[in-house]
């Protein structure tokens, strides 16, 4: 439990710095897409953990993010979302026998549908509550929507990439 | 009583969410439009740290680039000093104030930027105690970056063009007809010019430069060229500039100082009829 908690924290840590340093420094078609891979870090919180620890996590790490960048408290305000859709995708998306101790939310673990699924609904909710709340009185409605769903999309690819650049089929 | 306690806890997530969500968003909306505070308190910490050693990397990885700019201004410096000095030969009898300082030039480096938001905005590594004031014009290589907001005593915030707020005076360099420049989000390299009227032709190519109304920046800064007009608003123009400076590559800008600024506003403050005049960019 403690060597999960700490790799969680470190590998938190160094996606708070890629974000910062590098991913938000793209620019994408003059910053429409926009992608958020930070999230990542809160998605592989081990499956065990109950759900107010997601909850206060995922707190924690939007602060994080506002700390490097921009205004405070736009992060945490949607991180706190994935605190809410995380435990219930979790609970959704569960085998029948519930998840067993061996079990990551990882592609390899869980497989490519569960993932995408996972992943993708959680990303989507952040993404948008982000960006609603980032340009809440920009009247371009039609060029928000795109924006969400572009940056969301490119963010689900990139951590998919990731997966399958960090573990392999052996662990 | 134990209802409410059963309730509590089956819904604890909930609570949870909604009590931390009330704090969140209190304090994104106590921050403020330009969310100053925060972004020169980064520039101090650990944070600031970390995005001091990034500029310093991509500085050093664009020093070639860099180095071309600031020959060519270096030539064209020189050029105008010729000038000059042929000048004060012509009319060499007069040599004391009829030609006082105005404006007084600072060099600054960037030490964060951003680009791809709709209210960007500029860090500075000069502050109050290199001789920055909030409300002073910035450019770089002679073309207009925005106006100094906030300042502390290291560093100092600047709004850019390309933040929604921010507008200015300029006008068009052919005929000299004065507008206002903003700027409406999305692309970084486009702004726009409205209010002026329609009776007065602009042309693709037309370069467009601040007036010098203001006491942000001397007249003839260099602002962009017109990209395109679009004529379906009833009255007005509403014209796409392609700014001179490129915000993507920016790392040295200047700062100008108006000496002769508070002459100027406080005559304007004397007239009843003036007021606010002072208050655009």
């Amino acid at each position: 439990m403690a060597q999960q908690i700490l790799i969680s924290t470190v590998r938190i840590l160094f996606l708070l710095l890629l974000q910062a340093l590098v991913v938000s420094r793209m620019n994408l078609f003059d910053g429409l897409i926009l992608p958020w891979v930070y999230i990542f870090g809160i998605l592989m919180l081990p499956l065990s953990m109950p759900s107010w620890g997601i909850m206060l996590s995922a707190f924690a790490v939007g602060i994080g993010m506002d700390y490097l960048s921009g205004p405070m408290g736009l992060h945490a305000s949607s991180c706190l979302v994935i605190g809410l859709v995380l435990p219930w995708m979790r609970r959704i998306l569960a085998p029948r026998e519930g998840y067993d101790s061996t079990q990551k939310p990882t592609v390899q673990k869980m497989g490519l549908p569960w993932y995408l699924t996972y992943a993708g609904a959680v990303t989507l909710a952040h993404h948008a509550w982000f960006f609603i709340v980032e340009v809440f009185r920009t009247s371009d409605l039609g060029y928000q929507l795109i924006k969400i769903l572009l940056s969301s999309v490119l963010t689900l690819i990139l951590m998919t990439i990731g997966q399958y650049l960090i573990y392999n089929s052996k662990n | 009583m134990r209802n409410i306690v059963a309730l509590l806890i089956r819904y604890h997530n909930f609570l949870l969410f909604f009590g931390l969500q009330i704090v969140a968003l209190s304090v994104i909306y106590n921050s403020g439009k330009f969310h100053r505070s925060e972004i020169l308190e980064h520039s101090s910490d650990i944070a600031g740290y970390v995005y001091s050693k990034r500029t310093d990397l991509t500085r050093y990885l664009r020093l070639g680039e860099i180095n071309d700019a600031l020959s060519l201004e270096n030539a064209d410096l020189r050029g105008q000093l010729a000038d000059k000095y042929r000048l004060r030969n012509a009319v060499d009898s007069i040599i004391d104030s009829l030609l006082q300082q105005r404006y007084e030039f600072r060099s600054a480096s960037i030490v964060n930027a951003t680009v791809n938001r709709e209210q960007n905005f500029i860090v500075l590594d000069r502050g109050t105690y290199g001789g920055i004031a909030p409300d002073m014009g910035v450019i770089s290589n002679g073309c207009l970056v925005g106006v100094t907001r906030s300042v502390s005593k290291h560093f100092s915030v600047v709004m850019p063009v390309i933040h929604s707020d921010f507008k200015a005076s300029v006008r068009i360099g052919r005929n000299g007809s004065f507008g206002s420049l903003v700027w409406r989000g999305g692309d970084a390299a486009i702004a726009k010019v409205i209010e002026i009227p329609k009776s007065i032709q602009v042309n693709q190519g037309d370069t467009i430069y601040t007036t010098g109304y203001s006491t942000y920046f001397p007249p003839m800064i260099l602002v962009g060229r017109v990209e395109g007009v679009d004529d379906t608003d009833n009255d007005y123009h509403v014209i796409d500039v392609r700014l001179a400076a490129d915000f993507r590559k920016i790392s040295y800008v200047d700062i100008i100082s108006d000496l002769l600024r508070f002459e100027q506003d406080s005559l304007l403050e004397q007239e009843p009829s003036t007021h606010g005049a002072a208050n655009s960019h």
